[in-house]
């Protein structure tokens, strides 16, 4: 046991327990074995918080990655709030990349015929590497219906951009953390919240610098339609299974007969 | 971090333990700060409480019917005592373990109540709970009323996820009163952590307050709120969760990237116009 890696012991702990306490927990941990702290905070995804950008009046969305000391950067006016006179920002080729990328996911996130969110706030953020550049793309919707129940929706895709002879290896890992409380006088509370993450990796062709943002919006693209599906089966298929193998709602001795109805009319029909 | 603070910290991991994963979770902490007599001095506490409340589940030596631990079945000595098996016994809460099993024989002002119901529970336990069905029965509160616990748990750790079902009712005699809670707690965990937790509060005032009553109630109270739930899980999926993200856009087809990225990128972004918009 003792040879087993704290860090690890630490993101185990954090699979497991209420992922609504993930903030609280890894400020936990941090005082438990501060020797933790950059790992857990640079690893572990929280929902993203949403500040005002002084400058252009748009929201734009924080996280590790656009964090100087106590300063985020806003990717509408690349300046940081508190004001940074050496804090890092992109290269220029990287920043033009940036604003390009951000533009787009605006188009992606609500703008147009497009609409995967019909509102909510995306930032995305760039930074140069020896070999190419890395960045995340963060998206953020909540939903409060009027109907009882209120969600949030946070994807945080973080990824890689090596440079290669007219293509590029792109390393994707992506995490939506969704959140949906639901609750009235009949239902009491219920709460399904979580998150989960996949990754990819991939070779793309790459001509100019605008293959990169198209190549990472279609990563994009292609990884949150996969994970939206995986959300719904885990959270509305699996869950509610496991509900039903908890405590049947048809008692036991009819779902025996059911079955037994059933296997009749197999048999007498393969009988034919 | 002082001792306090520490053993603050052990407890709220230990009792936000997902059904079936209280063991990982100990592991993990003394992977974490060890497993010197402070640790384990705050593990152990922890432990009995989080028992008590998920409503453990064990096998007497020798018997083959599970038998709960719990607030209401524990004796001033520690013990634990189960009316149908008519057993008291010491238990390990850290290794889940009953022992030292001895007679224990049900005194009370309400024993024929208790009877009847430990006779009528049953077959709805035994009909509505397919996976490690457990109940109980005991008097409590100084006697005064009747605390009945259910619980049923699913374990499939190899497909990563655990489930546990928990209904605690309290029938008062004296003023026909039923109340008590129905919770549900599922844990999946491949590649992520998503769980459900759910609260039900019960409250219903009974006319006879018989054992068939009180039975008929809580069957019927548990089958509306499980509709309920089935309910609400197809009500969160249309509803909030389409809300949040659509599937596809409006025009049903993907987004064209080439374009948008070829079309963003030629425009001139000297002079700072993406911040003037």
């Amino acid at each position: 046991m003792a040879s087993q890696d704290p860090f690890d012991s630490a993101l185990d702990l954090l699979r497991r327990l209420n992922p609504k306490h993930t903030a609280n927990n890894v400020g936990a941990l941090i005082n438990l074995v501060p020797d933790l702290t950059e790992d857990l905070l640079s690893s572990v995804d929280q929902p993203l918080q949403v500040q005002r950008c002084k400058k252009t009046g748009r929201d734009y969305l924080l996280c590790d990655y656009n964090r100087d000391g106590d300063s985020y950067r806003s990717p509408w006016s690349n300046e940081f709030d508190p004001p940074l006179t050496d804090g890092t920002i992109p290269s220029e080729k990287v920043r033009k990349m940036e604003i390009a990328a951000n533009d787009a996911f605006d188009i992606y996130r609500e703008l147009e015929a497009n609409r995967y969110y019909e509102g909510g706030v995306s930032s995305v953020y760039f930074w140069n590497l020896d070999d190419g550049f890395a960045g995340v793309v963060l998206l953020k919707k909540s939903v409060s219906s009027t109907n009882k129940s209120t969600g949030s929706w946070d994807s945080i895709h973080v990824f890689e951009a090596i440079d290669r002879a007219r293509t590029a290896h792109y390393k994707l890992t992506s995490t939506v953390i969704l959140n949906m409380i639901s609750g009235d006088e009949s239902l009491g509370e219920m709460d399904l919240s979580g998150n989960m993450t996949r990754q990819v990796e991939q070779d793309l062709p790459v001509e100019d610098d605008s293959s990169h943002i198209a190549n990472i919006g279609k990563l994009v693209e292609d990884m949150e339609l996969k994970m939206r599906n995986l959300l719904q089966e885990v959270y509305f298929g699996k869950a509610k299974d496991v509900v039903g193998d908890l405590r049947s709602i048809i008692s036991l001795t009819e779902h025996k007969k059911d079955r037994s109805v059933h296997q009749e009319m197999i048999s007498s029909m393969t009988k034919r | 971090m002082s001792a306090t603070e520490t053993a603050e910290t052990i407890t709220n991991f230990i009792l936000d333990a997902p059904p079936g994963e209280l063991q990982d979770v100990i592991t993990d902490i003394k992977a974490l700060v060890g497993d010197d007599q402070d640790i384990l001095n705050a593990i152990v506490p922890a432990v009995e409480k989080y028992n008590k409340e998920q409503l453990i589940s064990t096998k007497l030596p020798g018997g083959s019917q599970l038998v709960i631990v719990s607030e209401h079945n524990k004796l001033p000595d520690g013990r634990f005592f189960d009316i149908g098996s008519q057993s008291s016994f010491d238990f390990d809460h850290t290794k889940l373990k009953a022992s030292s099993v001895q007679s224990y024989v049900l005194e009370s002002q309400n024993s024929d109540l208790i009877k009847s119901l430990l006779r009528d529970v049953e077959p709805h336990v035994k009909e509505h709970y397919p996976s490690l069905p457990a109940f109980g029965i005991y008097p409590v509160d100084k006697d005064s009323s009747i605390a009945i616990v259910i619980v049923g748990n699913k374990y499939s750790p190899s497909n990563y996820w655990n489930g546990r079902w928990r209904s605690t009712y309290i029938f008062t005699p004296s003023t026909s009163e039923l109340t008590g809670t129905i919770q549900v707690d599922v844990h999946y965990y491949e590649d992520g952590n998503v769980r459900l937790l759910t609260m039900k509060p019960i409250q219903a005032s009974l006319s006879s307050g018989s054992a068939a009553e009180i039975v008929k109630n809580i069957i019927g109270v548990e089958k509306k709120y499980q509709e309920e739930l089935n309910r609400a899980f197809g009500a969160l999926s249309e509803g909030a969760f389409k809300g949040l993200r659509r599937q596809l856009p409006i025009t049903r087809q993907k987004i064209d990237w080439d374009k948008i990225g070829s079309y963003r990128l030629g425009q001139d972004i000297g002079g700072g116009r993406a911040v003037q918009r």
